[in-house]
């Protein structure tokens, strides 16, 4: 392929910023989900 | 068992009478045990037969006579899973021994010294199977040498850490070579240096696991964009820690029945836990992976690709083998079900050879006019390469103390 594509990269920072902290308040619930039974 | 005071000879008779005491204990523990022709053994060994035939005909001949590979695809199955799907699965050598001797977790003690040993084989075997689909296989060695080091390839690291990691594993695993020796004193020394050895092999794993995905950065306009992101090697590196766990289980479910009988009865009460506990981070690892692959969606604006057939078969590897065996990975290990673990750990082991094929072979130059399949030699050899691995692994359980207890004398625990 000898096309040149640009992807604007900034488009998409809101929703990965979104992305980012739903990761990190799910794997704390995660976490405890999984040890849930053992406790 | 050799029973030897002279544990390091320290003159040239006292070394000469203990080279002559080793040769005919070597010559001794060559010859097999058990039954020799066995449904596996007679299997395997005409594929590992005829595999050898097959790499002499390669060498003399060349890969075009024994492979399809060509310019347009340069890397094939040999590249795409000898090298890259064996080297991931050898990553639970690097997790685990960061969990014991980092970590201190000593639930996963009893495992530890087959896990090492499988991850050596496999690099040894895999960089083994590598030289095989080099053009100049005389030329592996200039990274090394000189002659042209390659400093700006990726394979330049690649090759520094293939052979430094192969030495740190070798030198884990010394020390039960020298409890099959009888030789305590080398096996002090040798113990002494196991955790230095594992923190090198740590280090290494982790930029050789994301090197291995780094080879792919440069082939932008070759790979499917639902495959190439720029954050390859970090996928690379996350899958590896799962895709190590997941192969650790299955080893380690088919090594704890076929040498049931040289574990001690607490290791085998112990079974069930480690299973679970490995599902446990297989689940953790892998629920950051998918968080990994979403953001990497996101930020590639991946989502203008799904609705077409590779957007299908990404779907597919997704949700097929990473989304369902997480999903058994928690079911199994909240429910205490080894079973579902097990059969967990298989499909992410399959996804593992999914991806790494992927990204090789199935979506590189995934719209060219003529595809590549391999060849049935190149099946063959791979086959003979994982054989020829498993008859080595089986020699080595046999005859050193890896699933059984070390020696009364092997004091300390590594």
């Amino acid at each position: 392929m000898e096309n040149f594509t640009y992807v604007d990269v900034f488009s998409t920072k809101g929703v990965e910023y979104i992305v980012v902290i739903v990761f990190l308040i799910l794997i704390v619930w995660y976490w405890n989900f999984i040890r849930d039974k053992e406790l | 068992m050799m029973k030897n005071d002279l544990a390091i000879p320290s003159g040239r008779n006292e070394l000469g009478e203990a080279i002559n005491e080793f040769i005919p204990f070597f010559l001794q523990e060559l010859k097999p045990k058990g039954k020799i022709f066995t449904p596996f053994n007679v299997i395997s060994g005409a594929i590992i037969l005829v595999g050898a035939i097959l790499i002499a005909f390669r060498l003399f001949k060349g890969l075009g006579a024994a492979t399809h590979l060509s310019q347009d695809f340069p890397w094939g199955v040999w590249i795409g899973f000898d090298v890259m799907t064996g080297v991931a699965f050898a990553g639970g050598a690097y997790t685990l021994t960061f969990a014991v001797y980092i970590l201190g977790v000593d639930k996963y003690h009893p495992i530890i010294r087959a896990t090492v040993l499988n991850g050596f084989l496999a690099y040894v075997f895999y960089a083994g199977a590598l030289l095989l689909d080099l053009g100049r296989p005389w030329n592996v060695i200039n990274p090394i040498i000189g002659n042209d080091f390659g400093v700006s390839s990726v394979l330049f690291l690649v090759a520094w850490h293939f052979l430094l990691y192969m030495l740190a594993q070798f030198i884990e695993f010394s020390p039960v070579i020298a409890e099959w020796g009888g030789w305590p004193k080398l096996r002090k020394v040798l113990s002494s240096l196991t955790v230095g050895a594992v923190i090198f092999g740590i280090t290494l794993s982790t930029l050789h696991q994301s090197g291995l995905g780094a080879l792919f950065l440069m082939a932008r306009d070759k790979i499917h964009p639902l495959w190439y992101t720029e954050f390859i090697p970090l996928l690379f590196f996350v899958s590896s820690i799962f895709a190590g766990l997941s192969l650790v289980i299955i080893e380690g479910s088919i090594s704890h029945k076929v040498f049931s009988d040289q574990i001690p009865e607490e290791h085998h009460a112990g079974e069930k836990e480690i299973i679970l506990g490995l599902g446990k981070g297989c689940a953790i690892v892998m629920f950051a992976y998918l968080f990994i692959k979403l953001l990497v969606f996101v930020h590639g604006h991946q989502w203008k690709f799904i609705a077409t057939p590779m957007g299908g078969w990404f779907l597919t590897e997704i949700g097929g083998f990473v989304v369902l065996p997480l999903i058994m990975y928690v079911n199994g290990v909240r429910n205490k079900q080894v079973s579902l673990v097990r059969m967990a750990s298989i499909l992410t082991a399959l996804g593992i050879v999914l991806n790494r094929l992927n990204i090789c072979i199935i979506a590189f130059k995934w719209n060219a006019p003529v595809r590549y399949f391999p060849s049935w030699i190149e099946i063959e050899i791979t086959l003979a390469v994982i054989f020829l691995e498993i008859w080595v692994f089986r020699w080595v359980v046999n005859r050193m103390p890896v699933m059984r207890k070390p020696p009364e004398w092997a004091t300390n625990d590594h």
